[in-house]
């Protein structure tokens, strides 16, 4: 540590290097992944890696981790030279990685998930539960945050959890730390709390490397951002030169911009209607009207109500009383299949775990939602060329990027995977598509073209609800936008409304506000709202 | 102590049935039925111990009634043989030979991949088979083995007048209450007992944090191996006779047991309280269906019924909490 700060002095910075790649190449068979990558990350600095799936990012980050080693190239840790990098050796000059699933321990308690990888590194034969606790309690006094020790942690907010990550990094002596998408599953106020805590880190003088596809994030934290396309880099910029649209032209190689949605429908009737629907605990008197051609943003914080709404749509989640008409006719949606029936579609969140079945083909998962009009007779022989057009006229329709259809559906990148599930959908003619949060985790290039898919397909006269986070994509698709707030929608924008340039920072404030609109404009306002925490 | 509130409703459970049984028969409540059910259920608390390690790893055995039987009958037969007379040789010859199985069973794991239910089935006939081919089906009666076993089966730790004769605290006491400890021990105080916690939570996750998956399923499935040899010598010197086919076919009731008392069948969670609950309530039911009036056959309607309830209490549980974290799972029609 002091050779290397006395090093970085000399060179006149006050931070020191702590990490090295010099010439890093790597290839699986003949794609390569990594192509002569030069890179540096310095303590006390914020680093991002951008660039779209596949483009490298992760595959640094194994090699950096030792879980990959590199064809060509040297990583030097701390002044010494790896050509090959074990994750023991890795650990142990201080690189810690936070994978997306966060691999911590369901059935243990906060503060033994915190100090269980410590007392492993000590190499100790027994555990002693009160150094357990003086060591959670030391890490999370070092992030300013305060937690239940004894908390079981699959009792646990999400946002909890990833707290609990990068802490047990601390505890096992991080000095480099690197989080995969660490906001992906966390909303509003609950990102705020972690880049807070990132920025603290950094002051202690970690080097931080954090990969997001939230553009917005990047620039609020980020000092340095590295942009990869294909397997190279193409450059190391500060963040302050860097734009949203330079940084998505750096990492596409195209002009991207996303177009904004305009209601072309004369249908004035609402294909859905929601009359004073409640559900305890979770959200009360929603009224709410979608007619065809709409598409609808939704916004809140976790807690809001929001997704509780959309899942109540779709047959989860019954409510406890209001009414769902639609096209005028009240209707029970008691179930998904009544949901189906009735014209609904959901794109869920998580569509690995949700939307997909990652282990069969492309073909399989495209015909899943018709799987019972792909058979005929009695017996219900299954039509395979019927299922194969199916798919093909999918993978033609939403350019879905797979070299057959009999791929599986887990070899496919973000971007294309939710493609397949918008697809299966499709197969199903919905009247309305609720999609929640339908570009986590997607690169720029997929998510314009899933926006414009959803667009074409309001176009068409099809309802679109979209419960998103990111305030940019709910202004350029929407064509009303409702702001949830404590279980109630606070308020509705209507088109004139959004046409407004500076209606993304009102909806921030009012959102942040949880719904305290008068004092909107009043950051302090934001600052004090307290959301829950996750229901836990 | 920390009691769960699955375990509190399994006290709540036996001192209901407890009073009901009583007042049906007063005779039940006495000393004499207590230290008959510690003496009767010595051989499953031993195993469910093993048995709960077992399945904090994620794993689950179904061999080890096998082991138990296999193990003591081996050694037994190995005394005769060499004229040995020492419950000391038996207890260590048996463990010796249960932990060989349970390291073989661990290994065959660990290369193979495939579920421990599956191959546990497997090398539970295997080792009763080689038993069988190998060492013998004869039966050892009471008067052929060392009288050493039946002065430990039937002894007694403390002995009490009563109106019926002198009735006892059975020796076996001892050693169930030093495996509950032991495994206390283990689970809560050793990196070794939290590193099978951590595997049974996550493998992946343990893997990344350095934990070497191999060496705490050798230990986890030695363990019972060990256990097994034990709990299987104490069971013959209770019955002062070896079987070469006893014992097997009960290895689904210690299972139960452990699943009613609150272990997770997917891995990484269990309690040794619940663990042990869940074996004293069967065996409570077993030894008092007579005080009821009824036949044995009510025995496995109880049970079934019992553990029926406490599966939908946690299923009904963990419902719950999905519901709260807004996960549903679809009800099929």
């Amino acid at each position: 540590m002091q050779q290397g700060a006395q090093a970085a002095l000399k060179d006149g910075a006050a931070k020191p290097l702590l990490v090295e790649a010099i010439g890093i190449t790597k290839t699986f068979g003949a794609f390569t992944a990594l192509d002569d990558i030069n890179l540096m990350f310095k303590g006390g600095e914020i680093h991002c890696l951008a660039g779209e799936n596949g483009s490298g990012k992760s595959t640094l980050v194994k090699i950096i981790a030792g879980t990959y080693t590199q064809d060509k190239g040297t990583v030097v840790i701390n002044g010494r030279s790896y050509k090959e990098l074990t994750p023991a050796q890795s650990m142990a000059e201080g690189i810690q990685v936070i994978y997306q699933d966060l691999s911590l321990f369901e059935h243990m308690t906060v503060a033994e998930n915190i100090a269980l990888g410590h007392l492993r590194e000590e190499r100790s034969a027994l555990i002693n539960w009160q150094q357990v606790r003086a060591i959670a309690a030391a890490q999370l006094e070092r992030i300013g945050v305060r937690l239940d020790l004894n908390q079981e942690l699959r009792e646990a907010s999400i946002s909890t959890k990833q707290l609990v990550a990068i802490c047990r990094a601390l505890a096992m002596n991080a000095r480099v730390l690197f989080m995969d998408e660490p906001t992906t599953a966390l909303s509003g106020r609950e990102v705020d709390r972690l880049l807070e805590v990132m920025s603290e880190l950094k002051k202690a003088g970690l080097a931080i490397i954090f990969i997001s596809h939230k553009l917005d994030e990047v620039f609020r934290i980020a000092d340095v951002v590295t942009v990869f396309r294909d397997g190279r880099k193409i450059g190391d910029f500060p963040s302050c030169d860097l734009n949203a649209k330079r940084l998505s032209y750096y990492m596409t190689g195209k002009e991207i911009s996303y177009p904004k949605y305009q209601r072309i429908s004369k249908a004035q009737d609402n294909f859905i209607e929601i009359k004073d629907l409640c559900k305890k605990d979770m959200y009360s008197h929603i009224n709410l009207g979608i007619r065809p051609g709409d598409i609808l943003g939704c916004i809140g914080l976790l807690g809001s109500g929001r997704t509780e709404l959309a899942l109540s749509l779709f047959g989860l989640n019954q409510p406890d009383s209001g009414k769902i008409l639609i096209e005028g006719r009240e209707t029970a949606l008691k179930s998904p299949s009544a949901s189906m029936e009735a014209g609904i579609a959901l794109l869920p969140e998580d569509r690995s775990t949700e939307g997909l079945f990652l282990e069969r083909s492309v073909a399989v998962n495209s015909s899943a939602s018709v799987i019972g009009k792909l058979s005929h007779g009695i017996l219900g022989f299954f039509d395979f060329v019927k299922e194969r057009t199916l798919a093909l006229s999918g993978i033609e329709r939403l350019n879905i990027k797979t070299t057959s259809e009999r791929k599986l559906a887990g070899e496919l990148s973000g971007g294309n995977q939710q493609k397949v599930v918008i697809s299966k959908w499709l197969a199903t003619k919905p009247r309305l598509f609720i999609m929640d949060n339908p570009t986590v985790g997607i690169d720029i290039g997929s998510k314009a073209e899933i926006y414009e898919q959803a667009q074409s397909l309001a176009r068409q006269d099809m309802a679109v609800l979209l419960l998103s986070d990111e305030i940019e994509e709910l202004t350029a698709n929407c064509s009303r936008i409702a702001i949830f707030a404590h279980g109630q929608i606070v308020e509705i924008l209507d088109e004139e409304r959004l046409k407004d340039p500076a209606i993304g920072s009102y909806i921030a404030a009012v959102v942040a506000a949880g719904g305290k609109q008068g004092t909107a404009q009043d950051t302090a306002a934001a600052g004090t709202y307290n959301p829950k925490e996750g229901r836990a | 102590m920390r009691i769960e509130r699955s375990e509190g409703i399994l006290l709540g459970i036996i001192l209901i049935y407890a009073v009901a049984v009583a007042l049906v028969n007063p005779a039940f409540l006495s000393i004499e039925t207590v230290f008959d059910l510690v003496r009767t259920s010595s051989r499953d608390l031993i195993l469910v111990m093993g048995l709960l390690l077992i399945m904090l790893s994620g794993g689950i055995d179904i061999s080890f009634m096998a082991m138990a039987l296999v193990s003591s009958y081996c050694a037994t037969a190995a005394m005769m043989q060499l004229g040995l007379s020492s419950i000391g040789f038996l207890l260590i010859f048996a463990m010796l030979i249960g932990v060989v199985m349970g390291l073989f069973n661990a290994l065959l794991i660990s290369w193979l991949k495939l579920p421990p239910f599956i191959i546990t089935l497997g090398t539970m006939n295997l080792f009763h088979g080689l038993m069988a081919t190998l060492v013998g089906t004869r039966t050892f009666g009471g008067g052929m083995l060392p009288p050493s076993f039946n002065a430990f089966g039937s002894g007694n730790l403390i002995e009490l007048e009563s109106e019926y004769g002198i009735i006892g605290l059975s020796l076996s006491v001892i050693p169930v209450v030093l495996v509950i400890v032991l495994t206390w021990f283990i689970i809560y105080k050793t990196m070794l007992g939290r590193g099978i916690v951590a595997i049974g939570n996550s493998e992946e996750a343990a893997l990344r944090l350095g934990f070497r998956p191999l060496l705490l399923r050798l230990f986890a499935y030695g363990y019972i191996g060990a256990l097994a040899g034990l709990a299987g010598s104490i069971y013959i010197c209770q019955v002062n006779a070896v079987y070469p086919d006893k014992m097997i076919g009960e290895e689904l009731m210690v299972v139960a047991g452990a699943v009613i008392g609150g272990t997770s069948i997917s891995g990484g969670k269990g309690r040794i309280f619940g663990a042990l609950l869940g074996i004293i309530i069967i065996y409570l039911l077993k030894s008092t269906l007579i005080f009821l009036g009824l036949s044995a056959s009510w025995n496995n309607l109880f049970v079934g019924i019992i553990l029926v309830l406490s599966l939908s209490f946690t299923a009904w549980q963990e419902k719950r909490r999905n519901e709260r974290h807004l996960l549903f799972k679809i009800e099929s029609r």
